[in-house]
């Protein structure tokens, strides 16, 4: 009831500041981006000119596989800095401005906010994502070639795992510091470490979050989910839960 | 050199164009509704008009004062 | 029968003490205001009692028929500057507020425009809080504070930043709300106090020092103020009255003798003796009680 009432005050929040309108505008055109540019690279070289006379232009195609890839590429680095940037005022917002005091002198549970506004800005961050990800699909149909629709829908699964994680770090640091663009810059600096960490320690650490979009690729390949990536969702997921509960046991143990 | 800029499907274009334009609506929507944005208003208006496709994300991520 | 109850209250911040041992009662029904000057430890009483704070000693106990429950419930709080979700209308934020406080949606629909309507807000309900002005918003607190039947309110410095028009809105309205709960507020201006509480708590730097109904504390302090309007002064008069070591102090003005006492009847006695004795042409002769103003000076200069 409690919980409700949040998260729909939530989603109103969010419709009403337009965020359902542009963050999946900016997902798709995150998504379409870079399969369009490549197609069209070679032409547009070609016509902007300036290549000497007799000079093959030979870029070739990629397969629609890596195509996609392309786009959760570009979810990673421009998608995870977007998805930091909406979800750090969350908590942190509400306590800046004052809000939260209004909020919180009521008998409002805190695991209910802070899941509550969780949830709601997964909500939006996977429609986001998955409309992103429609269009990237539909243009890489028509430029590169067939990719099955049950097989974008099998890197959305993986990935999309990522970026729940993605706002779970930033919303602990979001009810660790009042200030967003604080919280906006640790909670960046917290996935570039994850990933370097990842990158460095790649033979010990399989299971690691940062490896979802490597399985993203391995999957798109071979359509098969192997043991490794499951075990790595268990693991993404444990740490979301790990997140979420400290958020809620540091908003229950700090003053507003 | 332009004939082959020409040649370029404009039904793939065509989608992209409708997105940036709805973007850029609501954000001048959006402008004009809200009481106060961070640094002035006639210049969120300029960098939404003018800036293609990042300007209104510019808007809508650093210029709504909540 | 008591509401609340406040043990040896104490809050430190970085070892500094901002409230130290504070004990008080607060009585079902009661009006009381916490006053005191600017920095003397009100908001952070407030806030603790509102559970936002955590005492760094002491215990605050509600009515034994809350313990059990989250005592949230049964309070409604308006902070000093009240800041709401700006993109929602006044009756958008009234409905959530007391949905928040487990009343159902159609309950504190009902409520959300009784309330408006009370407040002077019925017209204005349907704009967004953002285009509000400063006194409008006030109100807006109040309601909020209000929505889901609060047996204690507690508002911190609820007129202070009011003009003129705005203060005597909300004093009045606050008037009317004695009737329905307790009220804890907060001021650092004396007249707000004395108009509309049956208590106060005197609170300096941190403690309380004075505490108990106006009544109980003029007669506490028994000062009384005598004041003596003659035709013409006589000359010899400061000296005379000085004598008396009853009269604590004697002003003299113009054609006005102002003294303070602590024995207001022996101080009448004797001066109406002397005025015939000595044949003073009083043309005014009048005890007042110490009003508040004496009060609140004398123990916040103390």
């Amino acid at each position: 009831m409690q919980w409700s009432v949040i998260f729909k005050k939530e989603l109103l929040e969010n419709w009403r500041n337009f965020k359902w309108i542009w963050v999946p505008i900016v997902f798709i055109l995150f998504g379409i981006m870079d399969p369009i540019t490549t197609y069209y690279m070679p032409k547009i070289i070609d016509a902007v000119g300036g290549l000497p006379e007799g000079a093959q232009i030979n870029i070739p195609q990629p397969p629609p596989e890596q195509a996609l890839l392309m786009s959760i590429n570009e979810y990673s680095s421009l998608g995870v800095l977007m998805i930091v940037l909406i979800t750090m005022g969350i908590i942190s917002g509400e306590k800046k401005s004052g809000v939260a005091e209004l909020i919180l002198s009521r008998p409002v549970s805190f695991t209910n906010y802070i899941t509550a506004k969780w949830a709601s800005s997964i909500l939006l961050i996977l429609v986001s994502f998955i409309t992103g990800m429609m269009f990237s699909w539909y243009y890489v149909n028509l430029l590169f070639g067939d990719l099955s629709l049950s097989q974008v829908f099998g890197a959305i699964f993986i990935y999309g795992f990522w970026l729940i994680l993605v706002v779970s770090i930033t919303m602990l640091i979001s009810t660790l510091f009042k200030i967003p663009g604080l919280v906006g810059f640790i909670s960046v600096l917290i996935v570039i470490f994850i990933h370097m960490l990842t990158s460095i320690f790649r033979h010990i650490l399989t299971y690691s979050p940062a490896n979802l979009s490597s399985y993203v690729s391995a999957y798109l390949y071979t359509g098969e989910m192997t043991a490794d990536m499951w075990s790595t969702i268990f693991v993404t997921l444990i740490g979301i839960v790990l997140l979420l509960t400290s958020s809620i046991f540091i908003l229950r143990n700090r003053e507003i | 050199m332009l004939e082959e800029l020409m040649q370029i499907n404009w039904s793939l274009i065509a989608p992209i164009i409708v997105i940036q334009l709805i973007l850029m609506i609501v954000a001048i929507i959006d402008l004009v509704r809200i009481e106060e944005t961070n640094g002035p208003k006639w210049l969120w208006a300029i960098i939404i008009v003018f800036v293609n496709v990042l300007g209104p994300i510019l808007y809508f991520i650093l210029g709504r004062r909540q | 029968m008591a509401l609340l109850k406040v043990e040896q209250l104490t809050k430190s911040f970085e070892g500094k003490e901002v409230v130290k041992d504070l004990n008080f009662e607060l009585e079902t029904g009661k009006c009381v205001a916490l006053l005191g000057p600017n920095g003397a430890g009100k908001t952070t009483t407030l806030r603790m009692l509102a559970g936002f704070s955590r005492p760094s000693r002491g215990t605050i106990q509600f009515d034994e028929d809350t313990l059990s429950k989250d005592i949230r419930q049964y309070i409604g709080y308006l902070p000093q500057f009240p800041v709401f979700h700006n993109w929602m209308t006044g009756k958008e934020f009234l409905v959530y507020a007391g949905q928040l406080s487990h009343m159902s949606k159609k309950e504190a629909e009902e409520h959300a425009d009784r309330l408006l309507q009370r407040v002077g807000l019925s017209d204005a309900k349907k704009k967004r809080i953002g285009k509000y002005s400063g006194g409008m918003k006030q109100r807006l607190g109040i309601a909020q504070a209000m929505i889901h039947n609060p047996t204690l309110i507690m508002l911190d410095e609820p007129v202070s930043s009011l003009d003129p028009i705005g203060r005597r809105e909300v004093l009045n309205l606050l008037t009317e709300l004695k009737e329905e709960a307790t009220i804890l507020f907060s001021t650092h201006i004396l007249r707000d106090a004395e108009e509309i509480s049956d208590e106060i708590l005197l609170l300096k730097d941190g403690q309380l020092i004075e505490h108990g109904s106006l009544d109980e504390l003029s007669q506490l302090h028994h000062t009384a103020r005598l004041e003596l309007d003659f035709r013409s002064v006589p000359e010899d008069v400061r000296e005379v009255l000085s004598h008396f070591d009853f009269i604590e102090h004697v002003n003299v003005q113009k054609n006005t003798v102002i003294l303070m006492t602590a024995e207001g009847d022996r101080a009448r006695k004797t001066i109406l003796k002397l005025a015939a004795e000595k044949d003073w042409d009083l043309t005014r002769f009048e005890l007042v009680r110490s009003n508040l103003e004496d009060l609140f000076m004398k123990a916040v200069n103390r």
